[in-house]
C-alpha cells in the first residue's frame, strides 16, 4: 500500500481513570473499506471517538490522515479535512427536520455546493425524499440509519467511519446499506467499518482488524480472516451457522 | 373605570416586555446550557446603564444607545459563557447556580461602582420624556409603543434566526444533541457561547426600551429577573412563544393588582398565580409536556 488515507500508530485513549486503548496501529487506503471486529468492550467505539476527537481524546501516539496530523485539530477542523463519522446511536437532531439534518451536515460549506450533495444525498436514499419535512425523531431505525449516513456524505468525505451500522435493523434494510457503502467505496471513499456482525463484514471488507481489550489482535486481509480458524470459531460461529 | 383598567394593561405590557425578554433569555441559555441564568435581570440593568452613558454622556442618539448597548450585550455574554458559565459547568449543575447568582452581586455592586447606586433618567427614543399620546383616554407614553414594536421586533429576529438561518440552525443542533453537532463540524463551544450572548443582548436591548419609563440603574435587576423567570415558567420555559407571553402576562398581572391591592400584597398574589399554573399545567402554558422531566 503506497501512502495511506488515515494512519494511526500507538494509539491510546479512555475515559478520566479508565484507559481503553492501548496502543492501536491501523492503516486504512484511499478507497478501501476496512472492517473492525471485536468483543463487546474491546475498545472499537472508542477507537472511532478517538480518531474524531469526540468524546474520547487521544492521550499517546498519532493519528495521520490525508497526510495531516490530527493532534493538534479540533472536531470541526477534522470533519474539514474529509474525515466524517457516523456514530454509535446515529447522534440525529430529533427536532430538525430530515432537510435540516442533511443541510447541517454540509455546515460550512457552500450554497452551491450544498444544494449539490443534497439532491444526491436524497437520489442515494429516495425514501429520505419523501419524508424531508418530517422530525428526524419521527423517522423508522432504517430510515434513521440512512439519514445519518446521508448527513455524513453532506460533508464528501474521503472517509467514512461507521459504528455498527447494522445494529437493530432488518436484514433487508441491513442489505441496503452495504451495498450503498460498496458503491461508495467503488467510487473512491475510504470506508473504516466497526461491525459486531463478523460474517457481514468479511464478506463486504478488503481487510479487517480484530481489536480485543484495547489493542489489535489479529489483522489481515477479510478472506485470510474469514478462514482463520481462531476467527472462526470465536467470531463467526454463530453467524456461520445462521448462515447455513 | 375602563379607561383605568387599560391604562394599567398599558403600564402592565410596558413592564412585561421587559420580563418577556428576560423570560426569552432563560430560553435560549437553557436549551444551549442546561443552566438557568440568574442573572439575567443584571443585564437588563447594565444594557440601561450602557445605554445611559451612550447618550447622555457621549451625547449619541438614543437609537446607537440601543445598538450599543444590544451589541455590548452579546460581546459580553459571550465572554460570560467563556469565564463563568463554561468553567462552572465542569463542575456541575449546583456550580453553576452558585456562580450565576453570585454575579448577580457582581454586576449589581459593579454597577454601583461605575455609575452610583442611584437610577438614572434616560432619554426616551423620540419626543419628551413622558409624552403620550390619548387613544380613547387611554395614555400611551410614545416610549410604551417603541417598546411594543421593538419587542415583538426582537421575536421576529430569533424566530427568523432560529427557524430560517443554517447558524441559528447549527446552534440549535449544537443544543439538542452537541455529540452530533461536533460530527457535522458544527463548534459546540462556539455555538453555546453565542446563544448566552444572543440571551444577554435580549437582556440589555430590554433593559434600553424600558430605561426611559424605569429610570436605569439602581437594584430593580433581582425583581426583573424573578418576574422573568415567573412569566418564563408560567409560559413554558421550552417555547419561545410562552416565554414572550408569560412574561407580558406577569407584567399586567402586576400592574393589574396594584391598581386595588396594597402593593405588599401585589407580589405574593404574583407567586401564588404561578404555583396554581404549574399545579394545573406543569409545562407552562405554551410548554410541551415532555419538557418537564429536563
Ligand atoms: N463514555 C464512556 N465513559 C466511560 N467508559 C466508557 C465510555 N464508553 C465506553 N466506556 C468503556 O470503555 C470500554 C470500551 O468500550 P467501547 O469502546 O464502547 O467498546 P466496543 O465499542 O468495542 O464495544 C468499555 O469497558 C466501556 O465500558
Ligand atoms: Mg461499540
Amino acid at each position: 500500500m503506497s501512502v495511506p488515507l488515515l494512519e494511526v500508530r500507538g494509539l491510546c485513549a479512555g475515559y478520566g481513570e479508565l484507559g481503553v486503548l492501548h496502543g492501536v496501529d491501523l492503516r486504512v487506503g484511499a478507497g478501501e473499506m476496512v472492517a473492525v471486529l471485536g468483543a463487546n468492550g474491546a475498545g472499537k467505539t472508542t477507537l472511532l471517538r478517538a480518531i474524531s476527537k469526540v468524546e474520547a481524546a487521544p492521550r499517546a501516539g498519532s493519528v495521520v490522515f490525508d497526510g495531516v496530523d490530527l493532534a493538534s485539530l479540533a472536531p470541526q477542523r477534522i470533519v474539514r479535512l474529509g474525515l466524517s463519522q457516523i456514530p454509535e446511536g446515529r447522534q440525529l437532531f430529533g427536532e430538525l427536520s430530515v432537510d435540516d439534518n442533511l443541510r447541517l451536515g454540509a455546515y460550512r460549506r457552500g450554497r452551491t455546493e450544498r444544494d449539490e450533495s443534497l439532491r444526491r444525498a436524497y437520489a442515494l436514499f429516495p425514501s429520505l425524499a419523501t419524508r424531508r419535512a418530517n422530525p428526524a425523531a419521527s423517522l423508522s431505525g432504517g430510515e434513521q440509519q440512512m439519514l445519518a449516513i446521508g448527513r455524513a456524505l453532506m460533508a464528501r468525505p474521503t472517509l467514512l467511519m461507521l459504528d455498527e451500522p447494522s445494529t437493530g435493523l432488518a436484514p433487508r434494510v441491513v442489505e441496503q446499506i452495504f451495498a450503498i457503502l460498496a458503491r461508495l467505496r467503488s467510487e473512491g471513499t475510504g470506508i473504516l467499518l466497526v461491525e459486531q456482525n463478523a460474517f457481514l463484514a468479511l464478506r463486504y471488507a478488503d481487510r479487517a482488524y480484530v481489536m480485543a481489550e484495547g489493542g489489535v489482535a489479529l489483522e489481515g486481509s477479510a478472506r485470510d480472516l474469514a478462514a482463520d480458524e481462531s476467527v472462526r470459531r470465536i467470531y463467526l460461529g454463530a453467524a456461520l451457522d445462521e448462515e447455513r | 373605570m375602563i379607561v383605568f383598567v387599560l391604562q394599567l394593561v398599558v403600564a402592565g405590557l410596558t413592564v412585561g416586555s421587559a420580563y418577556a425578554l428576560v423570560a426569552l433569555g432563560y430560553h435560549v441559555i437553557l436549551r444551549a446550557t442546561r443552566a438557568i441564568n440568574f442573572s439575567q435581570g443584571e443585564f437588563v440593568v447594565l444594557g440601561g446603564l450602557v445605554a445611559y452613558t451612550i447618550v447622555h454622556v457621549l451625547h449619541a442618539s438614543p437609537w446607537i444607545g440601543l445598538i450599543g448597548a444590544t451589541a455590548a450585550g452579546f460581546a459580553l455574554g459571550w465572554v460570560y459563557e467563556r469565564i463563568v458559565l463554561r468553567p462552572a459547568a465542569r463542575n456541575g449543575d449546583i456550580a453553576v447556580i452558585i456562580a450565576t447568582i453570585g454575579c448577580v452581586y457582581i454586576l449589581l455592586y459593579g454597577h454601583a461602582l461605575i455609575w452610583g447606586s442611584l437610577p438614572q433618567p434616560l432619554a426616551p427614543f423620540t419626543g419628551a420624556q413622558g409624552q403620550a399620546i390619548h387613544p380613547g383616554g387611554v395614555a400611551i407614553q410614545e416610549q410604551s409603543l417603541w417598546v411594543f414594536a421593538l419587542l415583538a421586533l426582537a421575536f421576529a429576529a430569533l424566530w427568523l434566526l432560529f427557524d430560517r438561518t443554517t447558524f441559528g440552525k447549527a446552534i440549535r443542533a449544537a443544543a439538542v444533541n452537541p455529540v452530533g453537532a461536533q460530527l457535522v463540524g458544527i463548534d459546540v463551544n462556539a455555538a453555546r457561547a453565542a446563544s448566552v450572548g444572543i440571551a444577554i443582548a435580549l437582556a440589555a436591548f430590554g433593559g434600553t426600551l424600558i430605561g426611559p419609563i424605569t429610570l436605569v440603574g439602581g437594584t430593580a435587576g433581582i425583581a426583573i429577573a424573578i418576574k422573568g423567570f415567573v412569566g418564563a415558567v408560567a409560559g413554558g420555559l421550552d417555547s419561545p412563544m410562552g416565554c414572550a407571553v408569560g412574561g407580558l402576562a406577569v407584567g399586567v398581572i402586576e400592574k393589574l393588582l396594584a391598581g386595588w391591592l396594597p402593593y405588599q400584597a401585589v407580589d405574593p398574589v404574583v407567586y401564588a398565580l404561578l404555583l396554581l399554573v404549574l399545579i394545573v399545567r406543569p409545562q407552562g402554558l405554551f410548554g410541551r409536556k415532555d419538557a418537564v422531566r429536563d
